[in-house]
């Protein structure tokens, strides 16, 4: 058993020293190994930035938002002179790279969708007197 | 194996119980943990200040628990939100159901328990309707929602506009009502038995004899009733004057 | 009943009402005429479907009954709301979700009439 274990260990290390430790799995289903994550990442902060641009330069959600995205974007500029994903992951504490890939593409949409809201507007309607006294 | 009430002789057991009671213990009172209170503050002030334009209120309870109540508009941006945001990301709906208050002019509270398990929080959004007022489906934000609405809309009679299948998930076909309602009676409207003239199941308009009437509010399973001191029967007080009705 | 607590229920919330779907009764209408239109024409499908032992006459003059004990209410909110819950019926019983003994409780078959004076009362023997 134990000649099997072994040789089974050096299959896996194969394959990984060739590629000069790259990431075989992220351990999630349905989640795939990023191919090019830096440039992935690099494009979905752009197009962030970029979609902030129609909210107002006093609204909240633009203010933190672009404050986030600018602090990964430099992690991730940073990262890109020497690209090592470890590294990135480590320094952003967010999980793995597809992790904050996905939370960019979410953030992407959101930010989208935010433009046609207006939520900085002011409160719609105040609640019924008592609505929320509790209780009753 | 066995709990010690089991093992251990009748005695013994009693002495513990005399020498526990004989020693002063402090009381139990629940740890107040700053840290997660201040943090949860931040953070239902971090939301409130995002989107002003649909939170009416944000509250931290004495548990620990976030709790922001927002106007019926502005379900689908706020579950969005604290979906998609990168500070929030409550990917996971855990539960959503109603309560129902009748004396409220929107009687109905909906209340929808978020998780986000990159941060290991929960938070809890409530809004408010009436019998008539639809509200906006979460369904297009969270699909957990589907089964919880079509839930709320059959035992509360809360419309949701948008729902991709909204019909009764709970109660038979032909029923009437929504059993949740407080003014649903506790017996119902219809009792059902076998008839066999006409070999099927048949529901009539519910006949309960006077002895059938009375509902105390004693479990049916307790264990020491004669332990126990009667709980005390309904008493009908004469109101107070009040000035205002609402 | 409910439609009598719903029509409190708008005229507390005033004249600026979110609507269902209907923004006037005449569009309510229109919607309460075509949920009859599919009514009357699922009947026949229903009688076969069910082997129910009543004519098609007779069910499609329970459908007219059924409509007509809401032919009171006004606002369409809660026309909406009947029109919502007519449909939900109309696809449990096309969709043959129901059984006989649920198209069947509409007719009341085995209940008998509550006594009503005295004398049908003692006879009865309880007080319902």
């Amino acid at each position: 058993m134990r000649i099997f274990a072994q040789l089974e260990a050096a299959l896996y290390c194969l394959p990984a020293a060739m590629a000069g430790a790259l990431k075989k799995t992220t351990g999630l289903v349905g989640l795939a190994v990023a191919e090019n994550p830096h440039e992935h990442l690099r494009i979905l902060y752009t197009k962030i930035l970029a979609a902030l641009q129609d909210i107002p330069k006093d609204a909240a959600y633009r203010k933190y938002t672009e404050q986030i995205v600018n602090e990964r974007f430099n992690m991730v500029k940073t990262n890109s002179q020497e690209p090592n994903v470890q590294k990135l992951e480590d320094k952003m504490k967010s999980g793995q790279i597809e992790e904050v890939i996905i939370q960019a593409e979410s953030e992407l949409s959101l930010a989208r969708k935010m433009a046609q809201w207006k939520p900085w507007e002011p409160l719609v309607e105040e609640p019924p007197t008592d609505q929320w006294r509790w209780p009753i | 194996p066995c709990g010690l009430g089991v093992t251990a002789p009748l005695s013994v057991v009693y002495d513990a119980i005399a020498t526990r009671s004989l020693l002063f213990f402090p009381a139990t009172v629940r740890p107040k943990d700053e840290v997660a209170q201040n943090q949860l503050c931040a953070f239902g002030e971090y939301v409130a200040e995002i989107l002003p334009k649909y939170i009416q209120q944000v509250q931290v309870t004495c548990f620990n628990e976030l709790e922001i109540f927002i106007h019926p508009d502005g379900i689908v941006p706020i579950l969005t939100f604290l979906r998609d945001h990168t500070n929030a990301q409550f990917k996971s709906l855990a539960d959503l159901t109603a309560i129902d208050v009748p004396t409220r002019q929107y009687r109905f509270e909906i209340v929808y328990n978020l998780l986000s398990l990159r941060f290991n929080s929960r938070i809890r959004v409530k809004t408010y309707t009436d019998e008539l007022t639809p509200v906006d489906s979460a369904v297009s934000v969270h699909q957990a929602a589907n089964w919880y609405e079509r839930e709320v809309w059959d035992m509360y009679g809360i419309f949701f506009a948008n729902h991709p299948d909204l019909r009764r998930i709970l109660t038979d076909y032909g029923f009437e009502g929504h059993p949740f309602r407080k003014d649903f009676p506790l017996s119902g409207y219809v009792e059902v038995r076998y008839d066999d003239e006409v070999k099927r199941v048949v529901a009539e308009p519910v006949e309960l004899a006077q002895e059938f009437r009375k509902f105390d509010l004693n479990s049916p399973w307790e264990t020491f009733p004669a332990y126990r001191t009667a709980p005390e029967t309904l008493k009908l007080e004469a109101g107070e004057k009040k000035g205002d009705t609402k | 009943m409910a439609a009598a607590g719903a029509g409190k229920v708008a005229k507390a919330a005033g004249a600026a009402v979110k609507p269902i779907f209907s923004r006037d009764l005449g569009e309510a209408k229109r919607r309460v005429r075509e949920l009859y239109r599919a009514w009357y024409r699922e009947v026949p499908n229903a009688v076969h479907l069910y082997q129910l032992d009543i004519s098609v006459k007779q069910g499609r003059d329970k459908v007219r009954e059924m409509f007509m004990k809401n032919a009171h209410v006004t606002d369409p909110r809660v026309i909406d709301i009947l029109v919502i819950k007519g449909k939900m019926e109309l696809q449990e019983t096309t969709r043959v979700w129901k059984q006989r003994t649920h198209i069947m409780r509409f007719f009341h078959e085995t209940e008998t009439p509550r006594p009503k004076d005295f004398l049908s009362k003692f006879y009865a023997g309880h007080d319902p």
